[in-house]
C-alpha cells in the first residue's frame, strides 16, 4: 500500500506529459529545410588533397605549430581553441596586435560560399593563408613557411606524404600547399547532431513521441524562428545560413571616424586577392566553383553588411555579431526583438522589424537556438 | 488566280511574322508583351536558396517574328527592394536565343525575374513572379 506522502513524492517527480505543438504543414515544411544534418560532404575541387587523409594530417600539425608565425609563438589555434568550439571567446581577436572583429568558429567551414565576416575570401586556402600574412595575427611570410615545410624533417616528409612530392623551390607554392593542407584538416571539423536535429528528424518521419521529447519552451521558440521573427529567411537550410551577408543594425564604427565596411571593402578585396578562385592557384582547371567571384558585384547597400553566420553550436560561440558586441544569445536576442531601424543602412532590407517579443517569448527563443548545439563536455 | 496568289502571298506573311521563342526544352514560363514574346527555363530546372543556376531564353518580335539584338536580365525581390548579390552574364547562343549564367536567390521568398529586350525602338522590360520556397 502507497502511503499518501510517498504518492505526492512521486507525483511531484514525475515529469511532465511530453508535449508537442500542433505545427502546421507549412510549418512542418520549413522545419524540415533545416535538415537533415551532417549535410552531405564533398571535397573542395579548387584544393587537389581536399579530403587527402595525409594532407588533413599535416594540416592538424601546421594548425598546432607556432613556428609558422612570425616569432614562433602564435598558432592558428591559438584563436581558434579547440576547447572553445574552435574560437577564442574575446569580443574582438588579438594576437600580435588587437583587430575589429569578432573570431569565429572554423566548424562546419567547408559549407561556406565566402570566407570571413566581410567574405574577402572565396576559398577555405584563401582564408587560410590571411591570417598567415597579417601582421596582427601570425605575423608570416611565404619564405618562412616554406623554409619551416623543407627544414623540418617530419613536416617535410608529411608534406610528400600530402602532396606526393618534395616542397618545390617556389616559397609562394609551398605557402599555398601549406593553406590546402590547413584547408583539408578543417573540412574535417562538423559539428555533431543536435536535439533540434532528433527532433527534425522524428518530424520527418512521423514520430511524434520522439518529438514531443524536444522541449516545449524549444518548440516555441522555433515557431517564432520560422515564423514571425523571420530568423529563417537569412538563417537558412540545414546549416542555419544562407551563406550571404546582411545588415542587421550593428553599429560598423570601429574606432573614431574610421568605419568597417563590411562585404563592400569584402568585395573590393576578393576581386584583388592573388589567392581567389579565379587565380592560377585554383587546381581545378575548369573552374566549376568560380562562378560566384565571376559575377559578385559590389553595391551601395553592402556597406556594413557582414556573413550570415551558421547558428550551429551557437549557444557554444558567445560573445556574437561581427564585433563580439553581444555577450549571450538573450542580448541577441533582444537585440533582433528591438531592433533600431534607424540603424539600418538606408537600402537595408525590411526584412527586419521590431518583434517587441515578451520575456516567455525570449526566453523560448533562446531554448531553441541552444537546441541547435552540441551537448558540452563534461 | 489573282485571288489564289493574294492567298499565297498572306499565307506567306504570315510565317514569316510567326514569333514562336525558339527554346530547347519545356519552358517554365512564357510571357506574351505588347512587343515580344519570350520563353525561359532554369538550369538546373529547380531553383535553391544558395544555389547558383543559369537561365535560357529566347525571344521574338511580334511584329516580323525577329530576333531582338540584345537580352539583358536581372531579379529582385519587390518586397524587399532588394536584388541578387550577383549580376547575371548573358551569352548569345544563336539569333533570339541566350544563356544568362551567375544567378543566385539568397533567400526565399517572392522573387521577379527580369527581362530587358533591347532593339531599334526602346527597351522593352518583361517580368515574371517567382515564388522560393
Amino acid at each position: 500500500m502507497i502511503s499518501r506522502s510517498l504518492l505526492a513524492l512521486l507525483c511531484v517527480a514525475a515529469p511532465a506529459a511530453a508535449e508537442l505543438l500542433p505545427f502546421t504543414d507549412a510549418e512542418v515544411r520549413r522545419i524540415l529545410s533545416h535538415g537533415p544534418w551532417p549535410m552531405a560532404w564533398m571535397p573542395d575541387p579548387s584544393n587537389r588533397v581536399s579530403g587527402n587523409a595525409a594532407a588533413i594530417a599535416l594540416g592538424r600539425e601546421l594548425f598546432f605549430e607556432p613556428r609558422l608565425s612570425g616569432d614562433g609563438s602564435v598558432r592558428c589555434a591559438s584563436c581558434h581553441i579547440e576547447a572553445r568550439a574552435w574560437q577564442d571567446g574575446r569580443a574582438t581577436a588579438a594576437a600580435f596586435a588587437p583587430l575589429e572583429r569578432n573570431t569565429p568558429s572554423v566548424h562546419n567551414v567547408r559549407f561556406n560560399r565566402w570566407f570571413g565576416w566581410d567574405g574577402a575570401q572565396d576559398n577555405l586556402w584563401a582564408q587560410s593563408i590571411r591570417p598567415l600574412l597579417d601582421p596582427r595575427e601570425m605575423r608570416s611570410n611565404a619564405t618562412r613557411v616554406a623554409r619551416l615545410l623543407r627544414e623540418d624533417a617530419a613536416l617535410r616528409a608529411r608534406y610528400e606524404a600530402a602532396f606526393g612530392a618534395a616542397p618545390p623551390d617556389d616559397d609562394e607554392a609551398v605557402l599555398v600547399d601549406a593553406a590546402k593542407a590547413l584547408a583539408a584538416f578543417q573540412e574535417t571539423l562538423v559539428t555533431g547532431r543536435t536535439p533540434f536535429d532528433e527532433f527534425r528528424d522524428a518530424l520527418a518521419r512521423g514520430d511524434r513521441d520522439a518529438a514531443a521529447r524536444y522541449p516545449l519552451a524549444a518548440q516555441r521558440g522555433l515557431r517564432i524562428f520560422i515564423g514571425k521573427g523571420n530568423c529563417s529567411v537569412c538563417h537558412f537550410g540545414p546549416n542555419f545560413t544562407n551563406g550571404e551577408f546582411a545588415d542587421v543594425g550593428v553599429p560598423f564604427f570601429v574606432a573614431r571616424g574610421a568605419v568597417d565596411s563590411g562585404r563592400h571593402g569584402g568585395i573590393r578585396a576578393l576581386k584583388a586577392s592573388r589567392y581567389n578562385l579565379l587565380s592560377r592557384w585554383n587546381d581545378d582547371p575548369i573552374r566549376s566553383t568560380a562562378a560566384k567571384t565571376r559575377h559578385v558585384v559590389a553595391q551601395h547597400r553592402n556597406f556594413g553588411e557582414f556573413r550570415v553566420p551558421s547558428l550551429r553550436n551557437v549557444a557554444l560561440t558567445a560573445p556574437y555579431m561581427h564585433n563580439g558586441r553581444l555577450a549571450t544569445l538573450h542580448d541577441v536576442v533582444r537585440h533582433y526583438s528591438e531592433i533600431d531601424l534607424d540603424r539600418l543602412h538606408t537600402d537595408g532590407e525590411r526584412i527586419l522589424q521590431p518583434l517587441h517579443l515578451d520575456a516567455r517569448e525570449i526566453d523560448d527563443l533562446v531554448a531553441f537556438l541552444e537546441s541547435l548545439s552540441e551537448a558540452r563536455a563534461p | 488566280m489573282k485571288r489564289l496568289l493574294a492567298g499565297a502571298l498572306l499565307a506567306a506573311a504570315d510565317l514569316c511574322g510567326a514569333c514562336e521563342p525558339a527554346l530547347e526544352g519545356a519552358p517554365l514560363a512564357r510571357i506574351d508583351s505588347p512587343r515580344h514574346v519570350l520563353a525561359f527555363r532554369t538550369e538546373p530546372a529547380r531553383i535553391a536558396v544558395g544555389e547558383h543556376f543559369a537561365l535560357l531564353v529566347a525571344a521574338c518580335r511580334k511584329d516580323d517574328g525577329r530576333p531582338p539584338p540584345e537580352l539583358r536580365v536581372d531579379a529582385h525581390m519587390p518586397a524587399h527592394r532588394h536584388g541578387m548579390n550577383y549580376a547575371a552574364s548573358v551569352r548569345p547562343l544563336a539569333p533570339g536565343r541566350w544563356r544568362a549564367e551567375g544567378l543566385l536567390f539568397h533567400m526565399p521568398g517572392d522573387w521577379e525575374f527580369l527581362f530587358d529586350l533591347r532593339g531599334d525602338g526602346p527597351t522593352e522590360r518583361l517580368s515574371y513572379p517567382y515564388r522560393l520556397e
